[in-house]
C-alpha cells in the first residue's frame, strides 16, 4: 500500500509517452522562492491560503530552476525575455545583452531628466524595470485572430488571448522587430532600448503592429461567431 | 456483498432533491471521468482534495434518467410532503388489490406476505441480495421515512431562523482516499477496479453536497492521514572542530555533476571552490546567486565559510549540485519552521531533469529526420 505513495516520490516516466511531459511526478507541486511570502503571519491568511500551506506540507515540492532566486532582482517576466532572446542555448550572451539594454535606458532617461525644466523631472521615469515592464504592457494585444477553417475557406476569426499568449506575443514582436528592422551597423541593445523607450510612450513599430491586429479584429467582427469555444 | 452493501448505503444517504438539484448543475461529463475512463493510476482519485473543486470533477452518475426526463425544473424539488405521502399511499392499495386480482385471491385479505410471495412468483429475480430484488411495501415502513424526518427538522430550523447555508466542511488537505489494496482488507474481500472506482466516485459525489459534514465520521473511516513531508527530510547533527566551531558537510548532485561542501559557522562569508575564489571559478553572475540563493533565503549571508569541490557537468549543473549541498549542510543549523521553508522554496528537492535519450529513427530526442515526400 506505501509502494504506490513512494512510487509518486520517484523520478518518473509516464506509463504512455505524452509530447509536452517532464519527469516530476504530476503529484509534485511547484515552488515558492520569494521570502516575503513565508513571513505573512498566520492571521492574516485567507482560508484558501491556508488549506493550500496544508497541501503544501503533505505534497512533495519539485526544485527551484537554474534561473529563480529569493533576491530582489529576480523578475520573472525578465527571465521570460532573455530566454526567448537566447539563441542555442547561450544565456550568457542573452543575459549581457538585456543587461546592456537595461544600462542604456537607464543613461538615456538620466540624460533626459538632466536636461528637462523643473517641472517635467517628476515625470520622467529612470527605473529601467519599470520602463520594461510597462513597455511590454503596452505592446500586448488584448485580441488575437484564429484562422478556421469554415466551408472550405478560412477566416480570420477574432479570439479572446490569455494572459501568458498576450506576454508571450508582445516579446515575441519586441525581439523579431528588433532582429530585422535595424541598421546592419546597430547593436542589438541599442535597438532594443530605443523600442522599449518608444513602446513606453506608445510610439513605434511594436506597438503599431498592436494596433494593426486590434484593427484586424474589429474588421473582421462579423466572423466572431465562427468561434465554438 | 459488503462492497454492494456499502455502494447502497451511500446511494442511500442522497435524498432525491438534492440529487436532481445537482445534475442539473453540472452536465456532461467531466474531466474526472475523462481520467478514469484513460485508465490512469488511482492517485487522480486521490489529488481531487479541494471542496472548491469537489463539484466540478464529480462525474456525472444516472445520466439516462436527465436525458429522458426533460421537465425536472419545471416540476420542481420533489418535496416528501404529506399529501405526497398519502397519494404513496393510495397507490399502493390500488397496486395491492391489482396483484390480488390478478393472483385469483380475495383483495380485502391480501396480506404482506402474500404481496412478497406474489411479487416474487411474477418478477423472478436471479439477484442474492434481498434489497436487490423488486419490492413491494406500504410506503410507511420504507424510504420515506428518513427523508421526511430531514425535511421536517429543516422546516423546524427554518421556522427558529436557524436554517444556514454556510454548514462547516471536512478538511480532507492532510488526507487521502483509502487505496483498493487497503479497502479490501477493510471489507475481507477482493474487489475489480471498476467497482474501486465507482466507490471513489461515490464518495467524491458525497462530499460534493451540503452538509456533508453531518457524516464526516463515515468519511474519515474511508480516508488515510498523508503524511508531512518535511519530516523525511534527513538532518544530520551538528559537529564541532577543535576550536569550538560548528560545521556540517554536505553534498548534491545535478545532471552529471556532484559537489561536496563543507560549511563553518565562522562569520567571515568567504566561500572556495576547489581551492579557487568562487568569483574566479564562477564568472556567470548567475551561477554565483545559485550558490548565494539558499543563504539569502534565510538571511545568512555573511555567516557561513565555505570549502566547497564540484566535479563533473557543466558550469549551470555544478552551481546547481552546489547549492543542493549547501542547503543541506545548512540544514543542521535551522530549525523545524525554517527547514519546511526551505523544502517549500524548492531548495531540498534534487532536481531529476537529465539529458533526454535519443531515439532510433529521429535525429535527436526530439527532432526528427528532414521529411522527404518521396
Amino acid at each position: 500500500m506505501a509502494a504506490s505513495l513512494t512510487g509518486l516520490l520517484k523520478p518518473w516516466t509516464p506509463r504512455v509517452l505524452l509530447v509536452r511531459w517532464s519527469r516530476y511526478n504530476p503529484y509534485y507541486l511547484e515552488p515558492e522562492p520569494r521570502k516575503e511570502v513565508y513571513h505573512i503571519p498566520e492571521t492574516e491568511l485567507t482560508p484558501e491560503q491556508k488549506e493550500e500551506r496544508e497541501l503544501k506540507s503533505v505534497r512533495p515540492i519539485k526544485a527551484a530552476t537554474n534561473s529563480v532566486t529569493s533576491s530582489v532582482f529576480n523578475d520573472p517576466v525578465l527571465s521570460k525575455f532573455v530566454n526567448m532572446m537566447m539563441k542555442d542555448g547561450d544565456k550568457i550572451i542573452a543575459k549581457g545583452i538585456i543587461t546592456q539594454t537595461l544600462e542604456n535606458m537607464k543613461r538615456k532617461q538620466v540624460e533626459k531628466y538632466h536636461k528637462a525644466p523643473e517641472g517635467k523631472k517628476a515625470e520622467i521615469e529612470c527605473n529601467p524595470y519599470a520602463i520594461f515592464h510597462q513597455a511590454l504592457e503596452n505592446c500586448k494585444p488584448v485580441i488575437g485572430l484564429a484562422s478556421i477553417q469554415k466551408g472550405g475557406k478560412f477566416y480570420q476569426v477574432p479570439i479572446p488571448l490569455t494572459d501568458n499568449r498576450r506576454r508571450f506575443l508582445a516579446m515575441k514582436w519586441m525581439i523579431t522587430e528588433c532582429r530585422d528592422n535595424k541598421h546592419r551597423r546597430t547593436l542589438m541593445y541599442e535597438k532594443l532600448s530605443q523600442e522599449l523607450l518608444a513602446a513606453f510612450s506608445k510610439e513605434g513599430n511594436v506597438v503599431k503592429r498592436k494596433h494593426e491586429l486590434h484593427k484586424m479584429a474589429e474588421s473582421n467582427r462579423a466572423y466572431a461567431h465562427y468561434r465554438w469555444w | 456483498m459488503q462492497m454492494q452493501r456499502l455502494l447502497l448505503s451511500t446511494y442511500f444517504l442522497f435524498s432525491p432533491e438534492r440529487r436532481t438539484a445537482n445534475m442539473a448543475a453540472s452536465g456532461g461529463r467531466t474531466v474526472g471521468s475523462f481520467l478514469w475512463k484513460c485508465g490512469n493510476c488511482c492517485f487522480n482519485f486521490n489529488t481531487v482534495s479541494s471542496n472548491l473543486t469537489r463539484q466540478v470533477l464529480s462525474r456525472q452518475l444516472c445520466v439516462s434518467a436527465v436525458l429522458h426526463r426533460k421537465n425536472l425544473a419545471a416540476a420542481g424539488p420533489e418535496k416528501f410532503s404529506e399529501e405526497f405521502i398519502k397519494k404513496q399511499v393510495e397507490e399502493f392499495n390500488i397496486g395491492k388489490r391489482h396483484l390480488a386480482n390478478m393472483m385469483g385471491e380475495d383483495p380485502e385479505t391480501f396480506t404482506q406476505g402474500d404481496i412478497n410471495r406474489s411479487i416474487a412468483y411474477l418478477f423472478p429475480s436471479g439477484l442474492f441480495d434481498k434489497k436487490a430484488k423488486p419490492l413491494m411495501k406500504h410506503p410507511d415502513e420504507d424510504t420515506f421515512t428518513k427523508a421526511l424526518a430531514v425535511e421536517k427538522h429543516q422546516d423546524r430550523l427554518r421556522g427558529k431562523d436557524l436554517f444556514t447555508q454556510d454548514a462547516k466542511q471536512i478538511s480532507l488537505v492532510g488526507s487521502r482516499w483509502l487505496l483498493k489494496e487497503e479497502l479490501e482488507e477493510l471489507l475481507v474481500e477482493t474487489i475489480s477496479e471498476h467497482d474501486y472506482a465507482r466507490f471513489i466516485q461515490l464518495m467524491e459525489r458525497l462530499l460534493s453536497l451540503p452538509y456533508c459534514s453531518v457524516e464526516e465520521d463515515f468519511v474519515q473511516r474511508y480516508r488515510r492521514q498523508l503524511e508531512i513531508q518535511s519530516s523525511k527530510q534527513q538532518v544530520q547533527p551538528l559537529q564541532y572542530d577543535q576550536h569550538g566551531v560548528a560545521y556540517s558537510t554536505g553534498d548534491g548532485r545535478r545532471k552529471t555533476a556532484t559537489g561536496t561542501v563543507l560549511l563553518r559557522d565562522s562569520g567571515s562569508g568567504s566561500i572556495s571552490i576547489n581551492g579557487t575564489n568562487y568569483v574566479h571559478y564562477f564568472p556567470v553572475l548567475q551561477d554565483r546567486e545559485q550558490l548565494m540563493f539558499p543563504l539569502h533565503f534565510m538571511g545568512v549571508l555573511g555567516r557561513f565559510d565555505m570549502q566547497c569541490s564540484v566535479s563533473g557537468g557543466g558550469h549551470s549543473s555544478q552551481a546547481g549540485a552546489l547549492r543542493l549541498a549547501i542547503s543541506r549542510a545548512m540544514l543542521s543549523f535551522l530549525s523545524e519552521g525554517q527547514v519546511e521553508t526551505m523544502r517549500q522554496a524548492g531548495l531540498l528537492t534534487p532536481d531529476p531533469r537529465i539529458k533526454e535519450r535519443k531515439k532510433p529513427g529521429q535525429e535527436g530526442a526530439r527532432r526528427k529526420f528532414t521529411w522527404k515526400k518521396r
